[in-house]
């Protein structure tokens, strides 16, 4: 049962013990580093033994009981986001071991790095609204720090817009919780439920659209998408690839489908809202990125496109609409860290990004070409790569909803999420100038894009009925679970 | 020519400020018992310190407590604190509190409170030091078209 | 009453000076004014009306301090409040100078390189 913190505990560690004795020396930090993430990725799984038999693990910190003290609570939701945050993780590590050496002072990055990870750790396991506050801080702090790292002009600029506008999000959240306690008088989540019958349904929705607002700002839905282009194009690679795969998604869309479905559930009708917003965003996202002339902010526009998408199933509704966004959450995640890990290839050898100076990579550089073009198929939805499953289940939910509109335009979307990863591969990969001489990246930044393409490979296999299971476990807590239950125990 | 301040500034600042460190480590100590704790006592110890560097100069400060040491004092503080959070597996769970606590009203009542009061206020102290010396140390001139950096106040031309 | 109506108004004072001024450290201003709001409007939270300090000294009885004590869970609260705002401060302004060092000036108008 300790299991559960050892996330929290190992990255915490991490970063103090780099901090006193190998911040002067580079290699042995980055080594520190990626043992440590390998030795929270076993304890995460065999925390999945417990939770086999049991349906949901609550546990109580320093032995007080609800609500005097704070409570942790791990269920099948939360224990898919936690793989899949714990496993992309160390190959972002990874990949970042000869990366970073070119950045002066790079053992200050594994510190900022770890500070990230146990703050996005303590979100998905925590059960209470300041617990939820305080890692949000922790994680987006690091992250506006990181985005800076490279010092060059550009950087400093997306930093400044990127800090300001996140913390006016932080700020929503937290004059919706200060709100929660004046009326209730309680920060756990089971005790605000059952004290939340007493409150008039006005004041509950105007905390709800503070909440919804506050995490639209943190996963840039459309009206709060400006700061998401500049920070994520202009941050060295693994820094993006961790932002655009795994940050936007756990403080975002995480919390959305707790809020909304777990803990206000009076309101079911607020997923329109989100689906109103996801819509937009995808539209607007795939329409931004045709005409860029950079590969880092095509991907950037590209992730907005696609959460617009887990957003749209997520408003949907039905057992389908909730089985594509968790596919797609899985799939997405995987694909776009494979693909800014490839752009950060790519810079390491020619040190340009932009599209007019790179062309005919594919004799100077075979693999890192083949897994570019893996994760860029993967996306646009061609089978059998990972995300052509859950755009089918998305629309396949649409359908059965008789919301045949939004099921055109998920189509014509992928049409056109098609036509700019195509723009782009012809553009990079496979046209005819000559760069130079014959060059290919390093293995050690070879492996983990390798690693990364083989699993969008196979992962189609997760909809086998042996597998299916446990996310239809995930689904049902979606559906039907609310935190009075802890309550009764 | 004198760095700092004037005389008056430089004798007043030297009686006050033990004065204010040992009123720090009283609000630190007592922190389960009075208001305060480990977070307003750090930063009344930094204060003391800043006092000191306004009125001298970075110079004199910097061969007191130089960088080096503030930077190791800053992460033993951070590893105090979590050191007290795993010995509560010990007993059980996570931070659990198991310290003998004495009667009521004594120093010795709070368990593990003490410690880890006095590990964050070990850390805040010395980090809002490190932050304020390192924000002042460069200074920046503009001077048509060329940006300057310089260390010392006297190669200013 | 009152006293609510008094934070927003400083709420509001505090977006407008981040929004509508073009100097980088007006808008730096303008971010920690709105930290200020929020933490007061926690400690506004918790008061009761002839409250006496939630901390129990030798002469006080059990039964008074539960009826009459100020709620203390809020001042806790703000407590990591006001670090967390003091970190977001201390980096924009370490931001801002290295901003000055590229660009030589404050001016948010002429920080503009980014676009599209």
């Amino acid at each position: 049962m300790n299991l559960i913190i050892f996330p929290v505990i190992f990255y915490l560690l991490s970063s103090f013990l780099i901090a006193l004795l190998w911040k002067e020396d580079e290699k042995l930090s980055g080594i520190a580093c990626l043992s440590f993430s390998i030795l929270t990725l076993i304890s995460i799984i065999s925390l999945g033994k417990h939770l086999i038999l049991n349906e949901r693990i609550v546990y109580f910190v320093g032995n007080w009981r609800i609500p005097y003290g704070i409570t942790l609570m791990v269920d099948a939701l939360s224990y898919i986001f936690l793989l899949v945050l714990n496993f992309i993780l160390p190959i972002i590590c990874w990949f970042s071991l000869t990366y970073i050496e070119k950045y002066t002072k790079s053992g200050y990055f594994y510190i900022l790095f770890s500070l990230i990870s146990a703050g996005l750790n303590g979100i998905l396991i925590s059960m209470d609204f300041f617990n939820i506050y305080v890692f949000l801080e922790l994680s987006s702090l690091a992250s506006y720090i990181l985005v800076a790292f490279g010092l060059r002009t550009e950087e400093l600029e997306a930093s400044l817009k990127y800090t300001m506008i996140g913390f006016i999000g932080s700020t929503l959240i937290l004059i919706g919780i200060g709100l929660i306690l004046g009326k209730t008088g309680t920060l756990n989540i089971a005790d605000f439920m059952s004290a939340a019958m007493s409150l008039k349904k006005v004041q509950l929705w105007f905390i709800l659209g503070l909440f919804i607002a506050g995490f639209a700002l943190k996963s840039a839905l459309f009206p709060f998408h400006f700061w998401l282009p500049d920070a994520h194009s202009l941050a060295p690679s693994p820094v993006s690839a961790m932002l655009s795969g795994l940050f936007i998604k756990i403080t975002g869309f995480y919390l959305l489908i707790r809020f909304v479905s777990n803990v206000f559930i009076m309101f079911p009708e607020s997923k329109i809202i989100l689906m109103g917003l996801g819509l937009v965003s995808m539209i607007f996202g795939a329409l931004m990125a045709i005409d860029q002339i950079d590969i880092k902010r095509t991907y950037a526009y590209s992730s907005i496109s696609q959460i617009g998408y887990c957003v749209l199933a997520f408003g949907i509704g039905t057992y389908y609409g909730y089985l594509g966004a968790i596919l797609h959450f899985i799939y997405h995640s995987f694909s776009k860290t494979l693909l800014f890990l490839n752009s950060g290839a790519i810079e390491y050898r020619y040190k340009t990004t932009k599209i007019e100076e790179l062309k005919g990579l594919q004799d100077k550089m075979p693999y890192t070409t083949t897994t570019g073009s893996i994760g860029m198929l993967s996306i646009s939805g061609i089978p059998p790569f990972g995300c052509f499953w859950s755009k089918i289940i998305i629309i396949i939910a649409a359908i059965k909803s008789f919301y045949y509109g939004i099921a055109f335009i998920c189509v014509i979307v992928s049409i056109i999420t098609l036509g700019y990863f195509l723009k782009l591969q012809r553009n990079i990969f496979y046209s005819k100038k000559e760069m130079g001489k014959n060059e290919e990246v390093n293995l050690n930044l070879l492996m983990p894009m390798v690693l990364l393409s083989v699993i969008i490979f196979f992962s189609g296999l997760i909809l086998i009925p042996e597998l299916k299971i446990y996310l239809d476990k995930a689904i049902d807590v979606m559906q039907n679970f609310s935190y009075i239950e802890i309550m009764e125990k | 020519m004198n760095k700092g301040m004037s005389e008056i500034v430089k004798t007043i600042s030297k009686i006050v400020s033990p004065f204010i460190i040992i009123f720090g480590i009283s609000v630190i100590f007592y922190g389960h018992l009075t208001p305060g704790g480990g977070f307003p006592g750090g930063v009344i110890i930094s204060a003391s310190f800043v006092i000191l560097l306004l009125a001298y100069g970075k110079e004199k400060i910097l061969s007191k407590l130089s960088l080096y040491k503030s930077d190791i004092l800053h992460d033993i503080g951070a590893l105090m604190f979590l050191s007290v959070a795993l010995a509560g597996f010990i007993g059980g769970t996570f931070f659990l509190n198991i310290f003998d606590k004495g009667k009521l009203f004594s120093l010795w009542s709070g368990g593990n409170l003490i410690f880890s009061n006095i590990a964050i206020g070990l850390k805040v102290g010395t980090s809002l030091f490190l932050g304020i010396i390192l924000l002042s140390m460069v200074r920046i001139v503009y001077k048509e078209n060329k940006i300057e950096f310089y260390e010392k106040k006297e190669d200013i031309k | 009453m009152i006293i609510y109506l008094a934070i927003s108004i400083m709420f509001f004072i505090g977006i407008y000076g981040m929004m509508a001024k073009k100097n980088i450290i007006k808008m730096i201003i303008g971010v920690n004014i709105i930290g200020y709001a929020v933490n007061l409007f926690f400690i506004v939270l918790g008061y009761k009306n002839n409250g006496i300090q939630p901390i129990l000294v030798p002469g006080v009885s059990i039964e008074e301090f539960v009826e009459k004590a100020v709620n203390p869970i809020p001042q806790a609260l703000v407590l990591t409040s006001i670090v967390i705002d003091l970190s977001t401060i201390c980096f924009l302004a370490a931001l801002s100078i290295r901003i000055y060092e590229k660009y030589g000036t404050f001016d948010l108008e002429k920080i503009r390189r980014l676009k599209g």
